[in-house]
């Protein structure tokens, strides 16, 4: 299993995880967890998804992740999990 | 599982508080290019260079964007090249061939700094480190990536006070050589006592001789993230103050932890260690004089600035140590002049003195760093400055070091632009009182009494 946080941040409207979850259908991405909060109008959203079965390069899916985030005016980024892991636990 | 704030708060520090990699540093012994053909000795030093570290530019990058964390600078460091080259050199000019060798691998790896155009003289100076040493200033005025650093001290030996004074002369020359770009070249050498032999920042990281044929060194860096994380416990007790930086540190050194290990088996190369050291910029919010004043001091060079920075330094390391499984390199907070905003304004301003910082090197690592002078300081009171900074270093056991920049044609009220990294300084003022006296008298200052634990 190749395990990448995936998070937005940006102004909620309808239509943003459909739009990230079609994106990551269509790489053979699969979603193994998603939470979300809404402030006011902003959502925060994280995603651990799994890259096993994708075939293109972490960068292509950085860069379609960014180009995805244009689309619905949010920020997105993709990171492998070690880096949360090892920050925040002991 | 991780949770969405944990999440949330590792991108606040990259993206607003300017959590990054500093550098990932690889050290390449050179020992086996040894020859007493020079052509043939350049030949084998950029063979194993470019052979070595073909890769790491390469993956350096990629883990940058695998983790989502800026890897600002990918480095060499080999072995101190007085070693290297003594067999072969004969002039000082032989060397200065050696550091075009160093200059060319560089720049065909694609490293932003290669160290190690260095000499160990803490007892004494051979022949060839002495030609390695006088040829510093041509070697540095025609090289951009090459650093140079000399160990002139140690509390096991004491200081060579005939290289502290051949070095007050050679940052002279260095500084007339480079005049054109306010004496650039004096910002790539330093000067040690106690130096660490896997010191992954530049300029004073050399490969040292104790250690494997190739190595990974990771230095972290993070001044933005201790400071935000201190704005939050604004007029709590020393207790609070000291137990937020120590989680802090532990936080950002678990990032170069992870980054190192990364590194080392990706490249095939062993893990050496993670320096925990601050290392400012001179970005807006990446300083440590913020930290400083953050603790509630007005400027940097108030009263109370030595315990503020002693209590950093110390704290920084109780975190980062149980962060990594190997730490060493110098560990600790540096306190370079022109590379941070802050601590140049202060100087600006005249809150912050060569004086004062003197005492600062006291209990943070390094030493006076990155201090532009004016550039009609003579030799003799730049080798007064090293000899102080020496007595610090061997005394309390501890790395001391010095890279003053005498800037040719400025003088007090002046401002030095080095660019880049390096940032910018006014020039700062020294003692108009000399020691020629003192430092012509030669020789060396034995070991203090500490030294004969064992």
């Amino acid at each position: 299993m190749k395990r990448v946080i995936v998070t937005l941040a940006g102004k909620d409207k309808v239509g943003i995880i459909a739009t990230v979850c079609n994106y990551f259908a269509e790489n053979d991405i699969n979603i193994l967890d998603i939470k979300q909060t809404t402030v006011q109008e902003y959502i925060n959203m994280m995603m651990i998804v799994d890259l096993e079965k994708c075939t293109k390069q972490f960068s292509e899916i950085v860069e379609g992740l960014n180009a995805v985030g244009r689309k619905v005016g949010c920020i997105m980024s993709a990171q492998h999990e070690e880096i949360f892991d090892m920050m925040h636990r002991v | 599982m991780v949770e969405l704030n944990e999440v949330f708060e590792t991108h606040t520090m990259i993206r607003n508080e300017n959590l990054d990699v500093r550098t990932i540093t690889m050290g390449i012994s050179l020992l086996e290019c040894c020859d007493s053909d020079l052509d043939v000795l350049c030949s084998n030093i950029y063979d194993k260079i470019t052979e070595s570290a073909k890769d790491l530019v390469r993956v350096g990058d990629e883990i940058g964007l695998d983790f989502g964390i800026p890897v600002i600078n990918k480095r060499i460091s080999v072995t101190p090249i007085s070693l290297v080259g003594s067999s072969a050199c004969r002039t000082s000019s032989d060397f200065s061939m050696i550091a075009e060798t160093l200059e060319k691998a560089a720049s065909k790896v694609g490293v932003n700094f290669i160290g190690g155009y260095s000499a160990l003289v803490q007892k004494g100076m051979t022949a060839a480190e002495q030609m390695l040493i006088r040829s510093i200033p041509s070697a540095l005025s025609r090289t951009e990536h090459v650093c140079s650093s000399v160990s002139l001290a140690s509390t096991k030996t004491g200081i060579d006070m005939d290289a502290v004074k051949l070095m007050g002369t050679v940052i002279k020359e260095t500084a007339e050589a480079t005049k054109e770009r306010d004496s650039i070249g004096c910002a790539k050498l330093v000067v040690f006592c106690n130096p660490s032999d896997d010191n992954p920042f530049m300029a004073g990281a050399f490969h040292g001789v104790t250690e494997t044929d190739t190595v990974i060194n990771v230095g972290v860096s993070g001044p933005g993230v201790v400071k935000r994380a201190i704005s939050k416990v604004k007029g709590e007790n020393f207790e609070v103050l000291c137990e937020t930086i120590k989680k802090t540190s532990f936080k950002v050194t678990r990032v170069g932890q992870l980054v190192a290990k990364e590194a080392s088996e990706r490249l095939g190369v062993p893990f050496g260690i993670v320096d925990l050291s601050l290392a400012p910029t001179p970005a807006v919010g990446d300083s440590i004089a913020d930290i400083i004043q953050e603790m509630g001091i007005e400027y940097v060079g108030a009263p109370g600035t030595t315990a503020a920075l002693a209590i950093l330094n110390d704290q920084v390391k109780k975190g980062g140590v149980m962060a990594s499984s190997y730490v060493g390199g110098l560990s600790g907070a540096f306190i370079p002049v022109s590379e941070d905003r802050s601590m140049a304004y202060a100087a600006e301003i005249g809150a912050l003195t060569l004086e004062k910082l003197e005492a600062m090197t006291c209990v943070c690592s390094v030493g006076l760093d990155m201090v532009p002078i004016p550039g009609d300081t003579s030799a003799d009171t730049i080798s007064g400055i090293i000899a102080d900074e020496m007595a610090i270093g061997m005394v309390n056991q501890k790395t001391t070091a010095v890279r003053v920049i005498p800037v040719v044609g400025k003088k007090v009220g002046d401002t030095a632009e080095f660019g880049g990294l390096l940032g910018s300084s006014p020039i700062m003022p020294v003692s108009i009182y000399g020691c020629k006296e003192f430092i012509d008298r030669g020789g060396r200052i034995p070991a203090p009494i500490h030294s004969f634990k064992n």
